[in-house]
Parts: structure tokens; C-alpha cells; sequence
């Protein structure tokens, strides 16, 4: 019986890939008079339920591992259907409920881990709802205008209207993506979800925000371009939203290099990788929107690696902290793999996927002129190198700190088997950086009505800022690799083996047991002295909730003085309301 | 494919000879300013070759091993994606199919690769100096880059032929087409070069907080192999971004010799800064002058067009 229900969900876990497949032509039926329901795949929504259809089994691989938790699974086959619904929505309704069934959902899945405390869940669910009924109130407002709940692009909306909308839901989706100062419920939440679940959160949920923000300028066809004008080559109003993009990802990366528990790193680096698309949705161009396609499929796939990585550590040796782990590549040799692929993705470095995407991104920002963006840019993706190396060096290698990381032993198969799929499709993006544009970017653009970047062949990135060839480049890699070894090992003399881990140059000392010599707590805490980097590290954002808060009790307070606890005062109020409303009616004329 | 491998293999010889020789008279004119003899010009190829004859190396496990081996790959294929000659269908490795933005990233695969290495030793000391070299180059990078992209804006693509291409003559040489850009990148190119006033991540005196620490015998003469490689990589290339490229070996020498002057003049003359003190300097001097830079040739020609 058991089997049986966990084959069950497991082939609804691939139902985002039945869907892909199967769906032709599109639904409609009437809700009630005058309203119909629209259920269509658009190029747009069909590249995120292909990322949708890569994370979903994979991430449904270590959640079935026994003793499974059942209603988890009931929970997750209901996101699942949620984000389905969500992204084939071809009107607000649909999209509203998909919304809601995937926020409420998450949450319930979130408050399964033991983990999950209060303040956390508190924060989850108030700051997605709050999404949720800024998404509803901009439904409201878009109906108001066309009397239609239809997904479709306005017909010249005059400025305040268009305003309203975009602020409405601009905020919704931006706290999905959670941009500065709106991040502050994913660190928590992400870390303290079910490992596994974290996977999904970052991968593929926060990915229907940026769905929503790509979404979003289609509503008005020319709005970013004709808003506030242009500032040098881009949209004035994109330079906002870039901007907001990468001091997110700036002061996320800072924050992820401090943090000492993997998980909460992996968060910030979320918030962080998350921010650079927005950047790259604010420039707008064909070659941006390119770029935070790619960004948003390797993040995808490089977070639901990290992650079931994490969760495989965590599992095997029960430490979650950098400086309690240590020296696991000779008990977890695949883990390794996965984390050190994982990483070069994160970094965006050659030839991995990830280094596609953000050529993307650099080159479209040089062609909007937004140079000082990408400096910005450029600080944030290197300062990122730091975190990646932690990610791999506190795990991995040093010296071991805790009796679980000392006898650990390799992750189960479940976790494992997602690891292995993941890095085999990162090499192949990599490999071929033409492929993801010609299979899965240029629909999606040509369906925005924008120019497609078009790929000479699989292996090659064209843009007409020059571009590279993967092929050759892994080549060339792989074989000055093979020779160098080759030949290094040709060379006369041995080598040897130091005779214990303790064998180490250590400023004339020889270190025990007991000499603390793992650095993977401490790493980045220097960073501070850097007065930019400590300013920064300094700031947080929980000052201005908690003075938003105090605005709202001065603001209630205030409210509360009107009631002063005698009922006639209240009726007389009401009577002189009703008294002055009529009269001011009759005046006009209305009566 | 017979043409690519004897050409491969040209530059890497290229790239090396240049390496030792430069270093080599680095030392002898160090010396001379500190009234010292100096050791010879051969010197640094002598020591390369001692280490590369070590009798015995010592390791700590496979990561450690493959590291020096990856930032030798590393070296390797930088120093292939870069042109060496323009108008020439010599020294060119494989250069047609990258660019500026993939050579930058390339540079700093393999000091990652070796960073396993350095972590895999077990040393925190040696994790201490890979914490300091990437705090350096998250400080040089950004300058280091947007002067980059302020040529990649003067000629609309990230491809170095064609930059190269641009250049023809004096007059259209980058840096006095765009002066600015060449202020922006030289400083923390010297940093890039690990180069003094910067080089607090390897120098003599830091060895044993520094990534090399636990490196000796064969291992070690890789990384100086490696070091003296990427030094080339990195001169040859602001020589293709600002001097207007070479079309023979000895242009190219002599310009990235006289590249290499400049900047062994201004390492000479200013102590060490803490890793800090650089990043700090970098976003201050340097980035600002890149940001003024921005402001005056990008944000004003476009608001007054």
C-alpha cells in the first residue's frame, strides 16, 4: 500500500513534464455571466514549467525517502498543482487562486519541520500574504479598468492608473523575489524548512516572482520604455528597478558570507542570485530579458543541487553549522562533486551555464550604458566567490570538527541520484551555451514580441557584443588538464603522502588534536574591517519593521481615541454622518 | 589541427620564456634600487627548474594534487584565449572563440581550483591567505572591470581582435582614445599582477599566512610556472586593449616590457597595504576615478546629445 502511494506521488511529481508534453490548444469556460476562465500555455509560462518540470521529481526523490512524512507529500502534490494552475492561468482568477494554493501550501509545508518556530512562520505567512492581497487588489483594480480578468495587455491605461497597477503588482512579486528591504521572511523560513522542501522554496517558488515581474511590463506593451522616458540607452524606470536588483544582491552577498549555518548562506545567496535578475528584467532589452531567463534556469538548477547536497549532509551527519563539519570529501566524494559543481554554476564561472547567463547580463548592461550598474554588478558576483568557497571548504575539507562529521558516511541514493542528474545538466548547458537559447530563450522571446538572440550552433553564445564557444573551451581545458598531469607525473622524483593530518607548516609549531586548525567558522568575519563591508554588514532591516510597526500601534492608537466607550456617542456620529451625507447629496442635486 | 597544436604550443613557450626572463630582471632591477647585486636574469628559470627536479614532493590526499594541476590548466588555457599578435594568424591560440568578459573570469578559474588545494591541506593559515586573496580581488575586480567596460562601450563588443582591429596607428591607440579607462585599470592591474604595493596575499614575508604554505618541491614549481604564465596573459592583454596590439614577437616584447616598467616603477615605490587597506583604496581611488569617468564620457555626451 505503502509503494503504491508513494509511486502515486511520485508520478505526480512529474505531472509539470505530462503537462509540458500533453498540452495543445488551450481551455475557457464561463465562471459567471460575462466572466470566463482562460487556461493557456504561453511560451513565457511554458519556460517555467519546464523549470518547474526539471525541480519538481528531483526534489520529490529525497522527500519520499522512508519514514516518509505523509502529509508533506499531500502538500506537495498541492503546490505542485498550484503552480500548475498559476502558470497556465490565462486569467486573473486562475492566477489568483494558483497564488493562493501554492502560498498556503508552502506554508503548511513549511511548519512540517521540527525546525520551524514561531517568529519564522509568523514572517512567512505575513509577508506572503501580504503579496497575495497586493496581487488582489491590483486584480481588483485591473478589472476595474477593463471589466475583463483576461491576461492581456492594456489598452493605453493613462499614467496614474498604470502607477497604481505597477506598484500594486510590483510589490507582490517583489516580495515573492524578495528584493531588499522585503526579504526579511526568506533567511529564516528557507533554513528552517524541511531540507529538502528548502530545495523547492529556492528553486522553483521564488521563481513564479520573477515569473510575475517578466510577466508584468506585457500588461503595458511600451509602459517601461515611455514611463519616465529613457535614461542613456534602457527604460528610466528599469534603472529604478535595476538598481533595486543589485543592492539586493550586493548586501546579500555580504550577508551570506557571515552567515554560519549552510543553509541560511544558501538563503542570502538566494536572495542575492534572485536580485540579479531582477537587474536584468529592470534593463529590459531582449538581451537582458535572455539574461534573467538563463539566470533564473541556472539558478534553478544549481539550487535544488545545493540544497539536496545540504540536506544530504545534514542528514548523515545531523551539524548544520560550518564550524562543526569539516573534511567530508573522503566519506562523501559525491556530495563533493555535487557542491563543487553547484558552486562553479553559483560563481558563474567558465564553462558552466552560469557564466552564459551573467555574459548575458554584463553584455546587455554595457549596451544600455548602465556602466556603474555594472560595477555594482561586478562586486556582487565576485564578492560571491567568497561564500562559494566557504560552501565547499567548511563541508569538505580542513580538518573534521564533530564526531558526526568524523564518521559520516555518503548521502543515500535518494539524494543522490537528483545530484547526478543536476550536474550532468549543468555540464551540458554548459557544453552547449547555444542549446538553452535555441531550445528554451528564444520562444520565449519571440513570444514577447522581442528580438531572439538566435545561436549559430548549439556549442556557440552569439550576441552582437562577440560571444564564446563552450565546446572549445571545455576542450582546451580539459586537455592542457590531461597533459599537465601527464606530464608532472612523467617528471622524475615521488611523492609522498604526509604521514597525518597533522603534518602542516604551522608557524614552527607542531599542532595536536586539539589545536583548532578548522577555519570555517571564522572565514569572512575579516571582512568586516573593509569599512564598506562593515557598514553594510552592520545595517538591517529589522529597525525599519520594527518602526513600521510602531507607526501602525501610533496609528491604531489614534483610531481608538474616537471610541470612547459610550454608545451615544457613537450613534450620534452616525446620525451626523448619515445627516451630512444626505445633505451633501441633495446639494448636488443627486436626491 | 596541426597548425593549432604548433601554435599552442608556441604561445605557452612564448608565454613562459617572456615569464622567467621579465621576473628575472625584476629581481636584478629590485636589487639595484636596494644597492645589492642582485642575482642573475637566469635566476628565476633556475629556481623554476630546481623545484620542477625536487626528489620528493609531498601531498595531502588527491585534492591537494589536483589543484596545482587545475590552476596549470587554468594558465594554460588563459594564455590560449588570449590574441598575441594581430593581423597575424600566428600566436593566436584559440582567441576566436572568447572574449574579454570570459577572459577576466578565466583568469581566476584556476586560483579557485588551487584553492581546493589549499583547503584540502589542512592548513588554516593557507585558507587564511585564500580568504585575503579573494577579499583582493573582490576589491580589484571592480574597477579592474568597469574600466574594461568603459573600452567595451568606446567599441561596442567584448571581442579583443576587434578592439585590436581599432587600433591602428598611434592616434587610435586606447590609451590616448580613452586615457581614463588605461588610470582606471592600472592600479588594480598591479594588483591582478600580485604585485607590490598589493601583494600582501604572497609575499616573501607572508608565506606563512599565504595560500603557498603547505606547497613544496614539484607542486610549488608549478605554481610559480603558472604565476610567471598569467603575468604574460595579463600584460599581453592590456598591451591588445591599450597599446594597440603587437604584429610581431618583438613589438609585442617590447611593449609589454615597457607595460612592465611602468607598473615595476609604481610597485617599487609603495609599502605593502593590509588586504583591507586595499580593498578600501580601491574603492576609493581608483573606482572613483571610474565613476567620474562614467559621469563625464557616458551620462554628459548623452544629456547633452
Amino acid at each position: 500500500m505503502s509503494a503504491m502511494l508513494r509511486l502515486l506521488f511520485f508520478v505526480v511529481s512529474l505531472s509539470p513534464t505530462l503537462l509540458l508534453v500533453t498540452w495543445d490548444g488551450s481551455l475557457s469556460w464561463a465562471l459567471i455571466d460575462g466572466i470566463r476562465l482562460h487556461l493557456t500555455l504561453t511560451p513565457l509560462a511554458g519556460f517555467f514549467l519546464t523549470l518547474l518540470a526539471l525541480a519538481a521529481p528531483l526534489v520529490a526523490l529525497p522527500m519520499l525517502r522512508r519514514p516518509c512524512d505523509w502529509p508533506s507529500l499531500v502538500l506537495y502534490v498541492l503546490l505542485l498543482l498550484g503552480m500548475q494552475l498559476l502558470l497556465l492561468a490565462g486569467d486573473f482568477v486562475s492566477f489568483f487562486v494558483g497564488w493562493e494554493v501554492m502560498t498556503w501550501s508552502s506554508y503548511l509545508l513549511l511548519l512540517r519541520s521540527s525546525r520551524a518556530d514561531m517568529e519564522t512562520s509568523q514572517s512567512f505567512i505575513l509577508f506572503n500574504l501580504a503579496s497575495a492581497f497586493l496581487l488582489l487588489a491590483g486584480i481588483l483594480v485591473f478589472f476595474s479598468l477593463t471589466g475583463d480578468f483576461a491576461i492581456r495587455s492594456l489598452a493605453e491605461p493613462s499614467l496614474p492608473q498604470a502607477l497604481t497597477l505597477l506598484a500594486l503588482f510590483g510589490l507582490a512579486f517583489l516580495i515573492k523575489v524578495g528584493t531588499l528591504p522585503l526579504h526579511i521572511w526568506i533567511p529564516s523560513s528557507y533554513d528552517q524548512a524541511p531540507d529538502a522542501f528548502s530545495a523547492f522554496l529556492s528553486g522553483s517558488v521564488s521563481k513564479m516572482g520573477v515569473y510575475g515581474l517578466i510577466l508584468l511590463p506585457t500588461l503595458f506593451p511600451d509602459a517601461l520604455a515611455s514611463f519616465a522616458g529613457r535614461f542613456l540607452n534602457g527604460p528610466a524606470f528599469g534603472y529604478l528597478l535595476a538598481w533595486v536588483g543589485v543592492i539586493t544582491s550586493v548586501v546579500a552577498t555580504f550577508k551570506a558570507i557571515s552567515q554560519e549555518d549552510m543553509k541560511r548562506l544558501l538563503a542570502y545567496s538566494s536572495i542575492a542570485q534572485v536580485g540579479y535578475i531582477t537587474t536584468a528584467v529592470g534593463v529590459g532589452s531582449s538581451l537582458a530579458i535572455a539574461g534573467a531567463l538563463y539566470l533564473a534556469l541556472v539558478h534553478t538548477l544549481v539550487k535544488v543541487l545545493l540544497f539536496i547536497s545540504v540536506a544530504g549532509i545534514v542528514l548523515q551527519t545531523g551539524q548544520r553549522q560550518f564550524k562543526d563539519l569539516g573534511r567530508l570529501i573522503e566519506r562523501m566524494p559525491i556530495s563533493f562533486f555535487g557542491v563543487l559543481i553547484g558552486i562553479i554554476g553559483l560563481a558563474g564561472m567558465p564553462p558552466l551555464p552560469g557564466f552564459a547567463a551573467k555574459y548575458l547580463v554584463f553584455v546587455s548592461l554595457v549596451d544600455a550604458r548602465w556602466l556603474l550598474l555594472l560595477a555594482a554588478m561586478i562586486l556582487a558576483s565576485t564578492a560571491a566567490f567568497i561564500y562559494c568557497y566557504k560552501l565547499i571548504y567548511a563541508p569538505f575539507l580542513g580538518h573534521a570538527n564533530s564526531p558526526g562529521a568524523k564518521e559520516a558516511r555518503e548521502a543515500p541514493w535518494p539524494y543522490l541520484v537528483p545530484q547526478v542528474i543536476l550536474m550532468g545538466l549543468l555540464v551540458l548547458f554548459g557544453l552547449f551555451p547555444g542549446l538553452a537559447i535555441d531550445v528554451l530563450i528564444d520562444p520565449v522571446l519571440v513570444g514577447l514580441q522581442m528580438a531572439p538572440i538566435g545561436a549559430e550552433s548549439w556549442a556557440k553564445l552569439t550576441t552582437v557584443y562577440g560571444g564564446y564557444d563552450g565546446v572549445v573551451l571545455m576542450l582546451v581545458f580539459g586537455i592542457a588538464f590531461v597533459l599537465v598531469t601527464g606530464l608532472f607525473l612523467l617528471l622524475r622524483g615521488r611523492m609522498r603522502r604526509a604521514g597525518s593530518p597533522y603534518d602542516l607548516s604551522f608557524a614552527g609549531e607542531v599542532p595536536t588534536a586539539d589545536t583548532p586548525l578548522h577555519y570555517g567558522a571564522g572565514m569572512g568575519r575579516e571582512l568586516r574591517r573593509i569599512p564598506l563591508v562593515g557598514w553594510i554588514l552592520r545595517q538591517g532591516t529589522r529597525g525599519f519593521y520594527l518602526g513600521l510597526a510602531g507607526q501602525m500601534r501610533a496609528a491604531a492608537a489614534l483610531l481608538g481615541n474616537l471610541y470612547v466607550g459610550r454608545p451615544q456617542a457613537w450613534i450620534l456620529i452616525a446620525v451626523v454622518v448619515l445627516a451630512a451625507s444626505l445633505a451633501a447629496r441633495a446639494m448636488m442635486g443627486g436626491l | 589541427m596541426m597548425h593549432a597544436v604548433v601554435d599552442s604550443l608556441a604561445m605557452i613557450g612564448v608565454s613562459y620564456v617572456m615569464g622567467f626572463l621579465f621576473y628575472g630582471f625584476y629581481r636584478q632591477l629590485n636589487a639595484r634600487i636596494q644597492r645589492r647585486w642582485g642575482p642573475s636574469i637566469w635566476q628565476n628559470f633556475f629556481d623554476n627548474m630546481k623545484f620542477f627536479f625536487k626528489s620528493e614532493t609531498l601531498s595531502h590526499g588527491p585534492m591537494f594534487f589536483f589543484g596545482p594541476m587545475i590552476i596549470m590548466a587554468g594558465a594554460f588555457t588563459t594564455v590560449l584565449f588570449v590574441p598575441f599578435l594581430k593581423d597575424s594568424t600566428w600566436l593566436q591560440g584559440f582567441s576566436q572563440y572568447g572574449n574579454l568578459i570570459l577572459i577576466i573570469y578565466l583568469l581566476v578559474v584556476g586560483p579557485l581550483g588551487n584553492a581546493l588545494a589549499v583547503g584540502s591541506s589542512g592548513n588554516p593559515f593557507g585558507v587564511m591567505g585564500v580568504t585575503r586573496g579573494l577579499t583582493r580581488l573582490m576589491g580589484l575586480e571592480v574597477p579592474f572591470f568597469l574600466g574594461l567596460a568603459l573600452v567595451m562601450l568606446q567599441h561596442e563588443t567584448s571581442s579583443v581582435h576587434a578592439i585590436m582591429a581599432a587600433q591602428d596607428g598611434l592616434a587610435n591607440w586606447g590609451i590616448v582614445t580613452n586615457p581614463v579607462a588605461f588610470v582606471v585599470i592600472l592600479l588594480p592591474f598591479i594588483a591582478a599582477q600580485n604585485a607590490s604595493p598589493f601583494d600582501v596575499v604572497g609575499a616573501p614575508v607572508e608565506v606563512y599566512a599565504g595560500p603557498r604554505v603547505e606547497f613544496g618541491g614539484r607542486l610549488l614549481g608549478v605554481l610559480m610556472t603558472q604565476n610567471m604564465m598569467m603575468s604574460i596573459a595579463k600584460l599581453v592583454l592590456v598591451v591588445d586593449l591599450f597599446l594597440g596590439g603587437a604584429s610581431n614577437v618583438l613589438v609585442l616584447i617590447a611593449k609589454a616590457f615597457s607595460l612592465f616598467l611602468l607598473t615595476t616603477a609604481i610597485s617599487m615605490v609603495f609599502p605593502r597595504l593590509k588586504t583591507e587597506q586595499a580593498v578600501d583604496f580601491f574603492w576609493k581611488v581608483p573606482l572613483g576615478i571610474g565613476v567620474l569617468a562614467v559621469i563625464l564620457t557616458v551620462w554628459l555626451p548623452s544629456w547633452s546629445a
